[in-house]
């Protein structure tokens, strides 16, 4: 193969694990204080999607292709993402949070299901055409297509990612959000509002998976009821190799499948259709020899 | 106090049937289509082109009963078909059933049907093995799968003699979807595309509900195999969306896409946009709109159907004459399921389709091709002679 050809795989490797990246940072927020694996996650991903569609069908002349239309469109579907995973939070899981640990589980799952078929019965039971701005001009880099598009794909999810990082390192509520990770109780003891704080992790965390699914449906161009399952299966499996809970294992990991899948699609012969079972090979190797992620902490058991 | 609650249930029932009166005779013809679902748009066509077959007998007392096409909903899922399937026989009404959509659907179901036995009509499931699965020896029952669609192993050489002697090309990469009808359609292609002296330089599958093939595509523009063109076997939403990725990589004319007629729908310009531009389809028959046959169907159906996503289907004439066909059994005194079977056996129907006899196996002797492209500004297709 040429060179061109192996730039292309590259950046296919990138947009790929950006997305799945992005995606998975909300897996990893949530678990991190909650210790509990959001379920319904990949729903607030294509309602994200949706919303964005909705806008850019309703009224196109504001969420149009400028800049600024594209900031306002993802603005916009990421305050519903995030809004519809704090009241996820506030109405499925808060009341279950002291009950038992897999109550939350089960709610997630069936808020997962209440999303999809309400989608499927009132909004549409087909693929839906999603605008793609940007899509037509292409850029040839070292022989490689890289359209606008990829390039607006890869800048959004690195700008949100850096962005989250320094809300969490940088400001007081991220230093509080730290310390509801490391231990709910006796962040509460310390005066911190844990509920206030948890429900800003799910804004947080919803809002970049609306932002993840804007950019899906870009990609992609289209978009239907389901498609959050398998992007969102898949960026809980980058999260869990990256080390769940961890912000910088998410993007590890995110980028580490979006390779591997390309990889195998790309140079294994016949290697498309074993896809899936190559990517999910290597991380079953991962976590045998580090169970808790390529960047997880030894955990230690929360009581 | 346990009689009590009986006595209610007694008299409710009684006033139920005694409120229904004295029952019209109906006949069911059981139409088992995808109805939701990515499917749905063709499913939904071919309920109302056999609704329509079933409004017009009525309106013309073609019978001293009430015919009444009865909808079940497969979700193209070999699982749920099989479901409907047991439905569908255990309601005595239903005399014969049209469907399946899907070949992975149609398979299954078929064996559901043979230990009723109920007669089955498939408009479009076109791998072969919906049929020859009969000749099995451990086959549950008679011969009953019958359809009026040629299939895969007509439509896929067609297309493998269409890259290699109209568009002159040597070099093809084949895929498919890995479901009984994608590969089925993609090793009938490849076979006589190897026949004819061609030559398959890549080979692979991906998965229904994949989003991603640039890496795959990729690994075709780049790689020393100097492909010269795609067949894909597999449906619209796929295919959508490996145009739309070819045409993003560069993949563009005279680089081609063929495939068949799962993906000759409209759905596919929604998928991939201007980039369906001059993709090549395949369909089993004639389009409906090029056969003069069709004329009053067609008149009928935009008579009956109208508005948004209500125009014909691909497969609605399919469906339309497979419900006729049904009816012809009918009159010449296939008033149960066997003589059903026994004289749809001895079809010889022409209608919509042009003429219609079946082989021992079931299947169609009207073998047409038509060989469409794409054209995405008026989200049509035209065909090619």
């Amino acid at each position: 193969m040429h060179f061109e050809a192996h730039f292309q795989q590259i950046v296919n490797g990138l947009t790929l694990g950006a997305i799945y990246s992005l995606i998975a940072l909300g897996y990893t927020l949530v678990y991190g204080i909650l210790a509990m694996i959001n379920f319904a996650h990949s729903e607030v991903l294509m309602l994200g999607s949706f919303t964005a569609l909705g806008l850019a069908t309703f009224a196109p002349e504001v969420f149009g292709a400028s800049p600024l239309g594209l900031a306002a469109l993802f603005a916009v579907s990421m305050s519903v993402a995030g809004l519809v995973n704090v009241l996820v939070e506030r109405f499925a899981y808060r009341p279950l949070r002291c009950i038992s640990r897999l109550a939350p589980l089960i709610s997630a799952i069936g808020v997962s299901i209440v999303f999809q078929n309400a989608v499927f019965l009132w909004v549409s039971t087909q693929s839906l055409a999603f605008p793609q701005p940007g899509v037509g001009s292409q850029v040839s880099l070292f022989g490689a297509n890289v359209s606008s598009l990829q390039v607006v794909i890869l800048g959004a999810a690195l700008g949100l990612m850096a962005l989250l990082h320094f809300f969490v390192e940088k400001t007081k509520l991220g230093k509080a959000m730290r310390a509801c990770a490391d231990d709910l109780s006796t962040a509460g003891l310390m005066g911190i509002d844990a509920d206030k704080i948890i429900a800003i992790t799910f804004f947080v965390g919803g809002a970049l998976g609306g932002a993840a699914g804007v950019l899906y449906g870009m990609n992609y161009g289209s978009i239907k009821y389901n498609l959050g399952f398998l992007p969102g299966t898949k960026a809980f499996t980058a999260a869990v190799l990256g080390g769940i809970g961890n912000i910088r294992g998410a993007v590890l990991g995110g980028f580490i499948l979006g390779f591997l899948e390309v990889l195998a699609s790309g140079y294994i012969p016949d290697g498309a259709q074993w896809r899936d079972v190559i990517a999910f090979t290597v991380l079953i190797a991962v976590l045998l020899v580090r169970p808790s992620g390529l960047l997880g902490e030894k955990m230690a058991e929360k009581v | 106090m346990s009689r009590r609650p009986h006595a209610i249930v007694l008299a409710v029932l009684a006033v139920l049937s005694a409120s229904c009166g004295p029952k019209e005779k109906v006949v069911k013809i059981a139409v088992a289509v995808p109805l939701t679902g990515d499917m749905g748009t063709e499913g939904q066509g071919l309920r109302r082109a056999v609704e329509l077959a079933v409004e017009e007998a009525n309106a013309a007392k073609r019978f001293p009963y009430k015919l009444v096409a009865a909808p079940f909903d497969d979700r193209a899922d070999p699982k749920e078909a099989v479901n409907v399937a047991n439905l569908i026989i255990s309601d005595p009404r239903i005399i014969a059933v049209v469907g399946h959509y899907n070949s992975g659907c149609a398979i299954p179901a078929a064996k559901v049907y043979a230990r009723a036995p109920v007669a089955m009509i498939s408009p479009a499931a076109t791998n072969p093995e919906v049929t020859a699965q009969q000749l099995s020896p451990d086959w549950g029952g008679p011969k009953m799968v019958f359809r009026v669609v040629p299939t895969d192993d007509v439509q896929g050489p067609s297309a493998a003699e269409f890259a290699y002697r109209r568009l002159g090309k040597r070099r093809m990469s084949v895929l498919h979807d890995k479901t009984p009808y994608g590969q089925g359609l993609a090793e009938e292609f490849q076979k006589t595309f190897i026949r004819l002296g061609g030559k398959v330089v890549t080979e692979d599958g991906v998965a229904v509900g994949d989003k991603d093939f640039k890496a795959l595509l990729t690994k075709i523009k780049g790689g020393n195999s100097r492909s010269e063109g795609i067949y894909f076997g597999g449906l619209y939403t796929e295919a959508g969306l490996l145009l739309k990725q070819m045409r993003e990589l560069g993949l563009k004319d005279p680089f081609v896409f063929i495939s068949g007629d799962g993906s000759k729908t409209s759905g596919l310009f929604d998928v991939a946009g201007d980039a369906a531009d001059g993709a090549y389809l395949s369909i089993p028959g004639v389009p409906v709109e090029d056969l003069p046959s069709a004329k009053e169907f067609m008149a009928a159906y935009e008579k009956r159907w109208t508005g948004s996503g209500e125009e014909v289907k691909p497969f609605d004439h399919f469906g339309y004459e497979a419900a006729r066909i049904i009816f012809a059994a009918m009159e010449q005194g296939a008033t149960d399921r066997p003589k059903m079977i026994e004289a749809l056996r001895k079809t010889d129907f022409t209608g919509v389709l042009g003429q219609t006899r079946f082989d021992e196996k079931g299947d169609t002797l009207n073998k047409i091709v038509t060989m469409t492209r794409a054209k995405a500004k008026d989200r049509a297709f035209d065909s090619l002679r």
